[in-house]
């Protein structure tokens, strides 16, 4: 017997008892729409941490910070010159895996608009480097460029926080050329950074709410958004002592040092280069940890796995229920069909024959589930989505699809097998005679 | 030439630790071309016989060879394709499908026989209309007199152009003018040169065959030409 007349059969079959069928494939139903959802679902969480992860400067950041010196070696701390220009100088030119290296200075200043709006905040040195290492976009104007910190020009570059305070509603293009004044010393605005915020903020932001504290009360965008970036020599000279000439390099103690790996292949290798770098520039005293994103990445890649894999268990047990469905229907409907599975032994047809049917019966119903479940997914998406339109959007993916309805059409065939070969081991002669 | 050959056949069915004997010991020769009828009182073994020369079931001892296939040890997939190829039924109870029409119904053994769509249609077209069905393709069987099914399971035996058809009691369930028509064609197709073999419990049915075989206690009483 052919495989399209086997089909045959069994869809007609199906046809023939449409409620019942639909019955047997409700199980399978439901799995397939939970199990999709729950893909697309975590998909969404997915890239919105991914979106997060690359925000905050992603895997390839890494920020060199102070650390509390061990007591056999107190002695010695004073060798040491701390976190300085020089440790920026030596790194770009011997850590060759490093790609970018950002020396910040960093001033707690008073900044005002010329129409007397003022705040109180850090505003902060930097060399162009920063925008690459912080991964700042530009919402208008331009970046701080190597001429900015050759000729220590009076330029600023300001985020959306400061944008928003000190001169609300004004488009950001025409921010570009306003004046600024820093403690009292005008700058010019040469760029200001776009909003940066998470998914769920911004979905807020777009549906004209407040965005309302969050809940867990910590921004991870607010330094960004609270940039008030000049040229490093422009600090240097401005704000602090500036009696030093920039020349001795060892003199400029830095408030930040971070810089950005050039190739995660080489993470570990880069990291080792830095370690050794710095341990010259600071005479051998460990004073500096490398403080990179790994484990918090991995901490929020680990909650994805686990959402996934809760949701997707739960998913693949309704499936599993849905496939036990099938495999009672099947049986209910073999011993109904009993004399009619006599009457094709009778005619020639071979155990493996009727096999071959009751299989292709019990996973056409289960596919056919299946792609009822994508549409029901549609639907349970759309409601997800209406339910919680501020967490992370729902991604239905492909391979998603693909996963889930596979599943189904396992499940179906499993749960045809002990269906099968019941009808297939029939005895012609009793089946013909059963009533 | 032998189509059916039985030599010293038994089937015993064991029911708990009851031995039952359906058959014992028969020898049993049917030609090519002959029109045999087998009759016997229920209970006699005629239908265990009958079941054996369908190949819906092997012998518990003894050689048998139907169509130059020796059953004798026969498994269900081997005796199925005997089936199919060599062998067509009728049923008294007809054993149409309800959900399949007339055609669909013809068509059922070429089915199993891997037939492309096209000639199944044709040929079972074909068989139907030499029978009179020709207006009645596209029916259920719920929607044919008794006389129309009983005609349609008739096509669906000859379908795959059997060397041997048999039939098991294929007037018990029609009215004595229709039982007529059917022995008719019987009749007509032993005439065209089809072997028949017929059960029944019908003394007066058994005379339209040129060989009855008379069974008893599942052995053969008495074989008689009427």
């Amino acid at each position: 017997m052919s495989f399209f007349v086997a089909l045959q059969i069994g869809l007609r079959e199906i046809a023939a008892h449409k409620f019942r069928s639909f019955l047997s494939m409700l199980g399978i139903v439901l799995g397939v729409s939970s199990l999709i959802a729950t893909l697309a679902l975590t998909t969404g969480i997915e890239i919105g941490t991914r979106q997060f992860m690359q925000q905050v400067g992603g895997l390839e950041y890494v920020n060199i910070v102070n650390k509390e010196i061990s007591n056999q070696m107190f002695d010695f701390w004073n060798l040491s010159p701390g976190r300085t220009l020089r440790d920026a100088e030596i790194l770009k030119s011997s850590a060759t895996l490093v790609s970018h290296v950002s020396p910040e200075l960093a001033f707690g200043a008073v900044i005002a608009s010329p129409d007397g709006k003022s705040d109180r905040k850090q505003i902060r040195g930097v060399y162009p480097d920063h925008f690459v290492v912080a991964r700042h976009e530009l919402a208008a104007g331009r970046w701080l460029t190597d001429l900015d910190v050759e000729r220590a020009t009076r330029a600023v570059v300001i985020g959306n926080t400061i944008a928003e305070t000190l001169f609300p509603g004004v488009p950001r293009e025409k921010l570009v050329g306003r004046q600024l004044l820093l403690n009292g010393s005008p700058f010019e605005i040469v760029g200001v950074l776009p909003i940066y915020e998470r998914e769920e903020d911004r979905l807020r932001r777009m549906r004209g709410e407040k965005p309302s504290r969050n809940r867990r009360g910590w921004d991870p965008f607010r330094g960004k958004n609270e940039s008030v970036l000049i040229p490093f020599s422009t600090m240097f000279y401005e704000f602090r002592s500036g009696a030093f000439p920039m020349d001795s390099k060892e003199s400029v103690r830095l408030e930040s040092l971070t810089l950005r790996i050039g190739d995660l292949a080489q993470f570990r290798n880069a990291l080792d280069q830095v370690r050794s770098a710095l341990f010259v520039t600071h005479r051998g005293v460990d004073d500096f940890d490398l403080d990179t994103r790994e484990e918090w990445f991995d901490r929020m890649e680990s909650s994805v796995r686990a959402t996934r894999l809760s949701g997707g268990l739960i998913a693949t047990i309704s499936l599993l229920v849905g496939g036990i469905g099938i495999m009672n229907i099947m049986l209910a409907s073999i011993s109904e069909r009993v004399r009619e599975i006599g009457i094709r032994l009778a005619v020639g047809a071979r155990g493996r024959d009727i096999f071959t049917q009751i299989m292709i019966e019990s996973v056409s119903i289960a596919f056919i589930g299946a792609v009822i479940g994508i549409v029901a997914a549609l639907g349970l998406i759309e409601l997800l989505k209406a339910l919680a339109p501020n967490e992370n959007t729902p991604v239905m993916t492909f391979g998603g699809i693909l996963f889930s309805v596979s599943f189904a059409v396992l499940a179906g065939f499993l749960s045809g097998i002990y269906p099968a070969i019941r009808a297939s081991r029939l005895n012609p002669i009793s089946a013909l005679r059963y009533e | 030439m032998a189509l059916v050959e039985l030599e010293a056949v038994s089937k015993v069915y064991r029911i708990g630790d009851q031995e039952i004997r359906a058959l014992d010991h028969i020898d049993l020769q049917i030609d090519s071309g002959e029109f045999v009828a087998i009759i016997g009182p229920s209970g006699s073994g005629k239908s265990t016989l009958m079941h054996l020369l369908g190949c819906l079931d092997a012998p518990t001892t003894g050689r048998m060879n139907i169509c130059g296939n020796d059953l004798s040890q026969a498994s269900q997939d081997r005796l199925a394709g005997v089936r199919n190829r060599e062998i067509g039924f009728v049923f008294q109870a007809f054993n149409l499908l309800a959900k399949l029409n007339v055609v669909a119904n013809i068509e059922l053994p070429l089915v199993y026989s891997s037939i492309p769509g096209a000639e199944r249609r044709a040929r079972a077209e074909k068989v139907a209309t030499e029978l009179g069905l020709g207006t009645r393709l596209s029916n259920r069987p719920a929607q044919l007199s008794g006389g129309q099914c009983q005609r349609v399971a008739i096509a669906r035996a000859l379908v795959n152009n059997p060397q041997i058809v048999f039939a098991d009691e294929p007037t018990g369930n029609l009215d004595s003018a229709t039982g007529e028509m059917v022995l008719k064609i019987f009749k007509d197709l032993n005439a065209a040169g089809k072997t028949i073999v017929l059960v029944t419990h019908d003394p007066d049915i058994a005379a339209v065959s040129k060989r009855v075989i008379e069974i008893r206690d599942g052995r053969i009483k008495r074989e008689y030409n009427p």
